[in-house]
C-alpha cells in the first residue's frame, strides 16, 4: 500500500500534447477513478503510472520513491486490462500463478496461493481450463485474481468492466467494491462510465483533453460540478442545461422564470437535475412548455418538456401520464440545488 | 430455377479450376511410374513400375546425393534465418526504433532485387574462396533470398498478436526477454512455423543460384532436373520420377500447415 | 533502460545477414558494372570504362530484344493473373465442400519448383507425345502437330501459361484476403437497394478492392520481372531469342560468354527498373493508407 504522486507530469507524442503539465496525488488506500470520454488522456495517465508509457517531463513517485526510470516489473503494481490480457496458451492456474513464478516462488507455495485467490473470486472449479474456454465474466475474474495474488502496492484498472454485458457489469461492480474494502490497496481506476465512477470511487478525477477538470468526492462532483462539462457528464439522465440570462434577480429563458440570488448578467446557463424537478399542476410554474416525450423506466416516468429551444427533462411519478404536445408545468423540488454557469467559459458561477 | 443453375455452374467452374491445377501435377506423377515406352504414349492404361525411381537413385544420376544436398541446405537455411528473422520482426513490431520505417523498407526492398544482380559477385567471391560447388555457398545465397521475406512474414504474425498479454506480463514482473520467451513465442508459434515452412519451400525450390554455383558435389534437386537432358533426348520418365521426389516432401509440408498457409500468403499485405 | 538497447540488439543478427548477403554483393556488382571484365581472359577486373557498358546495352539488338520480350511477358502474365485471380477469388468466397477442396488444391502450384513446372510443361506440349498438345489436337484437329515450342509466339504463350499457372493461386489467396476484409453490410445494403449480383461486384466490391488489386499487380510485376527458372527448362530462351527475357539474357552474358562487366551493368538496369516500380508502389501504398485513415 502506498500513495502515488504525479508531480508536474506532462506527456507528448512528438508534437502532440496528450497530457498537459499537471500534478495529482492518489492518497494511500483510496479508490481514485479517472473519468472522462474517450481520448481524454485517462488511460495515458494510468499507463504512465504503470510504466508502460514514458513521461516526457515530470516525476512519478510511488510510496515516496521516484520510479520514472523503473520498468513496470520493478514498480510493484498490478493491472487489470480492458481486454484482460490473459495468456491464451496457459491454463487459468498458470495464468494466476505467473507473477509468483516470475518471483521464484516455489511450486507448492504457488499452488496454495493461487487456490486461495481463486476461491476468493469463485474460480476454484476452473483452474485447469484455458482462457478460450471461459466466458467474458470468468476471464475478467482470472485477470482480477492474477492481479491480487501478489498483494502489490498499487492496483491499476483500465476499463475492466466495459467488455461485459450490462447485468454482469453491475454484479462485478459490487465485487470490486467489496474487494477494495477487504484488501484496502490503493487503486487507480479508469472508465468512461460515470455510474461506475460514482459507485466505486472515493474520489473522482474528471478529465477532458488531458486535463483534470475536477478532482473531488463523488458526492461533491454530483452536487457542485465545477463546470459545464462535468455537469453534463455526471448524472443519468444528464443534467438539464438551459441557456438564458439573469434579469431582475430571476433566470429568464423562453417558458422559464426562476428566482436566483445572483447579480444580473447575460450568457448564463442554468443547470437542473431531472431528479430535482417535479411535475406540477397549476399555471404559475417556473418552467412551462409542451410535452415532447414520455419515457417509462419502471420506477419513474421521465417527461421531456420543450420550452422554446430547450428540452427540459423531469423525473416524475411512475403513474404520471399525459398527451404529447399538451402543456406541462415543472418546478424545482423543495430545497434542491440550482447550478449556474457562465455560458462562454463554462465555469460555475458563485451562487 | 436460376439459383439451381448457378449452384451447378459454380461447382462446375470450381471443378474445372481444380482440374487445371491438378492436371500437370498428376500427369507428372503418372509418368514417373510408367515404363519408358508408356511414357511416350498417352495411355492411362499401363502397368506401373518403380524402375524409374531405382534408376534415378543409382549412378550416374545419383538423385540420393541431390536429395541430401537439398535437405541439408534447406534445413540449415531455415535454422539460421528463422530465429534471426523472428528477433528482428519482434523489434520492428513492438519497438519504436528511430528510423524503423527506413530499416524495414531497406530490408523489404531486397526482395525487389533480381537474383542475377547478386549472383555475379557471389560467383566471383566463392570462386576466389574455393567455395564453388559447396553447400555452404548455397546456404549463404539462400539466406540472401529468404531472410527479408521471413522477417516480413513473421512481423505480420506478431503484429496480429495484441500487446495486452505482453504488457500484463511486464507488469506481473517479467523482463522483456522473459516476455518474448514465455508469452510471445508460444503465441506466435503457428506463424513462425508457417514462415519456417515457406522458407524451406523457397530454398528447396531454388534454381538460379544452384545452377550457377554448383557443378557436381552440391547439386540440388531442381538443378539436377537439367541433368536428365541428354544428347539422345530428354528422359521424361526419369525426369518425372525426379520431379516426384522434388514435390512430394513439399506438398506434405504445405498441406500440414494448410490452415495457416493462406494466412501466410496474405500476412502483412492486407492491412 | 534495457529495452532501449534490446531493441537494437534484436535487429543485429538479421541485419548482419542482410548486409553480408545482399547489400555487400550489390555494391560489388555496381562497381563491376563500370569496369571491363572478361572472366575468360583474367581473374581480376580489367579496367574502368565508365558508362561504356551501359551505352553498349542501349545499342545492342540482343538487349533491346530482351527488353521487348520481357515487356510482352510481364504485361501478359500480370494481366492474365490479375483477371484470373480476382475471378477465382470471387468464386471461392463462399463456403462449401467443393470450395474447401479447391482452396486446398490451390496451395500446390506455389509449392512447386518453377524449374520443374517448366520441365513438366515442356513434356506436355511436346508435339509428338505431349498430353496437352495431343489432347488439344483431339478437340481441334487443326492443332495437330503444331510445334508449340518451336514457334516464337506459341512458345511465349506457353511460357506465360507456366507463370500464370504458378502464380495465380497465390494471388487468388491475396484477393480472398482482400475480399474478406470488405464488410458484408456494403453488399447486403446494395442488395436491399435493388442491385443485381453483377452490379454489386462491379460497383460495390471491386472498388473496395482497389488497394489489394494494386498490391497484387505490383507484386506480380516484380515476380514476373524476376522470372528465370522456366526460361531455362522450358524454352532455353528459344526458339532463337524469342523468349530470352532480360534476366535470362543477363545470365547468358555472364555465364555463357563470361563478360562480367557488361552483365553487371545489365543486371543493374534490370534492378533499376524494379526499384522504380517498387518505389512507385510504396508511394501508392502510403497515399492509400493516408486516404484510408483520413
Amino acid at each position: 500500500m502506498a500513495e502515488v504522486q504525479l508531480l508536474d507530469v506532462e506527456k507528448r507524442y512528438g508534437q502532440v500534447l496528450a497530457v498537459p503539465r499537471q500534478s495529482l496525488t492518489v492518497v494511500d488506500g483510496e479508490f481514485l477513478v479517472l473519468l472522462g470520454p474517450s481520448g481524454c488522456g485517462k488511460t495515458t495517465t494510468m499507463r504512465m503510472i504503470a510504466g508502460l508509457e514514458d513521461i516526457t517531463s515530470g516525476d512519478i513517485l510511488i510510496g515516496g520513491e521516484r520510479v520514472n526510470d523503473k520498468p513496470p516489473k520493478d514498480r510493484d503494481i498490478a493491472m487489470v486490462f480492458q481486454n484482460y490480457g490473459l495468456y491464451p496458451h496457459m491454463t487459468v492456474e498458470q495464468n494466476i500463478g505467473y507473477p509468483l513464478r516470475l518471483r521464484g516462488i516455489e511450486r507448492t507455495e504457488r499452488a496454495r496461493r493461487v487456490r486461495e485467490v481463486a476461491q476468493k473470486v469463485e474460480l476454484g472449479a476452473l483452474l485447469a481450463r484455458r482462457p478460450s474456454e471461459l466466458s467474458g465474466g470468468q476471464r475478467q475474474r482470472v485477470a482480477l485474481a492474477r492481479a491480487i495474488v501478489r498483494t502489490p502496492k498499487i492496483f491499476l484498472m483500465d476499463e475492466p468492466l466495459s467488455n461485459l454485458d450490462a447485468k454482469l457489469r453491475v454484479t462485478m461492480r459490487a465485487e470490486l467494491k467489496h474487494l477494495h474494502h477487504e484488501l484496502g490497496i490503493t487503486t487507480v481506476y479508469v472508465t468512461h462510465d460515470q455510474i461506475e465512477a460514482m459507485t466505486l470511487a472515493s474520489r473522482i478525477a474528471v478529465m477532458r483533453e488531458g486535463r483534470i477538470v475536477q478532482l473531488d468526492t463523488p458526492k461533491r462532483i454530483y452536487s457542485e460540478p465545477a463546470d459545464l462539462f462535468v455537469a453534463d457528464f455526471i448524472g443519468s439522465p444528464s443534467m438539464n442545461l438551459i441557456e438564458g440570462s439573469i434579469e431582475n434577480g430571476r433566470f429568464m429563458a423562453e417558458g422559464i422564470s426562476l428566482p436566483v440570488g445572483v447579480a444580473d448578467r447575460k450568457d448564463v446557463v442554468l443547470g437542473l437535475r431531472p431528479e430535482e424537478l417535479e411535475i406540477v399542476p397549476g399555471p404559475d410554474a417556473p418552467v412551462q412548455g409542451q410535452l415532447y416525450a414520455l419515457e417509462l423506466t419502471g420506477d419513474a416516468t421521465l417527461a421531456t418538456v420543450r420550452a422554446g429551444d430547450a428540452f427540459v427533462c423531469a423525473r416524475g411519478a411512475a403513474d404520471f401520464s399525459a398527451e404529447i404536445d399538451s402543456i406541462c408545468h415543472l418546478a424545482p423540488k423543495q430545497g434542491c440545488r440550482l447550478h449556474l454557469f457562465d455560458r462562454v467559459s463554462g465555469n460555475r458561477l458563485a451562487a | 430455377m436460376t439459383r439451381h443453375f448457378t449452384w451447378w455452374a459454380e461447382r462446375a467452374l470450381l471443378l474445372l479450376i481444380s482440374a487445371v491445377v491438378l492436371f500437370p501435377i498428376s500427369w507428372m506423377f503418372l509418368t514417373a511410374f510408367k515404363r519408358p515406352r508408356d511414357a511416350y504414349s498417352l495411355s492411362f492404361d499401363f502397368t506401373p513400375t518403380l524402375q524409374n525411381f531405382v534408376t534415378v537413385f543409382s549412378s550416374p544420376w545419383n538423385l540420393g546425393s541431390m536429395v541430401v544436398n537439398s535437405a541439408v541446405i534447406a534445413s540449415t537455411t531455415v535454422a539460421i534465418a528463422v530465429p534471426c528473422a523472428a528477433l528482428a520482426a519482434y523489434s520492428f513490431s513492438r519497438f519504436r526504433v528511430p528510423g524503423r520505417k527506413f530499416y524495414f523498407f531497406l530490408v523489404l526492398s531486397t526482395q525487389f532485387i533480381p537474383a542475377v544482380v547478386i549472383v555475379l559477385p557471389f560467383f566471383i567471391m566463392f570462386r576466389s574462396l574455393g567455395l564453388l560447388d559447396t553447400r555452404i555457398a548455397l546456404i549463404v545465397v539462400n539466406l540472401a533470398i529468404v531472410t527479408p521475406f521471413v522477417i516480413w512474414m513473421i512481423k505480420g504474425f506478431i503484429d496480429a498478436i495484441p500487446t495486452d498479454s505482453e504488457e500484463a506480463a511486464m507488469i506481473d514482473g517479467a523482463s522483456r526477454f522473459r516476455v518474448i520467451r514465455d508469452i510471445v513465442l508460444p503465441m506466435a508459434a503457428p506463424g513462425i512455423l508457417t514462415s519456417a515452412i515457406f522458407c524451406f519451400i523457397l530454398t528447396w525450390n531454388e534454381f538460379l543460384f544452384g545452377l550457377i554455383l554448383t557443378r557436381r558435389n552440391a547439386v540440388t534437386l531442381p538443378v539436377g532436373l537439367v541433368s536428365f537432358r541428354t544428347e539422345r533426348g530428354d528422359l521424361w520418365e526419369l525426369m518425372s520420377a525426379a520431379g516426384v521426389m522434388i514435390t512430394v516432401p513439399i506438398f506434405i509440408m504445405a498441406l500440414l500447415i494448410q490452415k495457416h498457409f493462406t494466412r501466410g500468403m496474405t500476412a502483412g499485405a492486407i492491412k | 533502460m534495457r529495452d532501449r538497447s534490446l531493441q537494437y540488439l534484436l535487429l543485429v543478427p538479421a541485419f548482419v545477414i542482410v548486409l553480408a548477403t545482399t547489400l555487400y554483393p550489390l555494391g560489388y556488382s555496381l562497381a563491376t558494372a563500370f569496369r571491363d571484365w572478361d572472366l575468360t581472359r583474367s581473374r581480376q577486373p580489367e579496367g574502368w570504362v565508365g558508362l561504356a557498358n551501359f551505352s553498349r546495352a542501349l545499342t545492342e539488338p540482343n538487349f533491346l530484344n530482351s527488353l521487348w520480350v520481357t515487356t510482352v511477358f510481364v504485361v501478359s502474365s500480370v494481366v492474365l493473373t490479375l483477371l484470373l485471380s480476382n475471378s477465382i477469388a470471387l468464386l471461392l468466397r463462399r463456403k462449401g465442400r467443393m470450395h474447401t477442396f479447391t482452396r486446398t488444391v490451390l496451395i500446390l502450384p506455389f509449392a512447386m519448383s518453377p524449374a520443374l513446372i517448366g520441365v513438366s510443361y515442356r513434356f506436355m506440349f511436346n508435339p509428338e507425345f505431349g498430353v496437352i498438345s495431343k489432347g488439344l489436337a483431339a478437340i481441334f484437329p487443326a492443332l495437330d502437330g503444331v510445334p508449340w515450342l518451336a514457334s516464337p509466339t506459341l512458345s511465349m504463350a506457353v511460357l506465360v501459361a507456366t507463370d500464370v499457372w504458378h502464380w495465380t493461386p497465390y494471388m487468388t489467396f491475396m484477393c480472398l484476403g482482400g475480399l474478406a476484409s470488405i464488410p458484408r453490410e456494403t453488399e447486403e445494403a446494395a442488395r436491399v437497394d435493388g442491385a443485381s449480383g453483377l452490379r454489386i461486384i462491379f460497383e460495390i466490391v471491386l472498388p473496395q478492392m482497389k488497394g489489394v488489386i494494386l498490391v497484387t499487380a505490383v507484386l506480380k510485376t516484380i515476380f514476373a520481372l524476376k522470372m528465370f527458372d522456366q526460361v531455362v527448362t522450358l524454352t532455353g530462351g528459344g526458339p532463337g531469342n524469342s523468349t530470352e527475357t532480360l534476366a535470362y539474357f543477363i545470365f547468358n552474358v555472364g555465364f555463357r560468354w563470361y563478360d562480367m562487366g557488361y552483365a553487371s551493368a545489365l543486371a543493374w538496369i534490370l534492378t533499376a527498373i524494379m526499384m522504380l516500380i517498387s518505389a512507385w508502389y510504396v508511394r501508392m501504398l502510403l497515399s492509400e493508407r493516408k486516404m484510408a485513415t483520413a
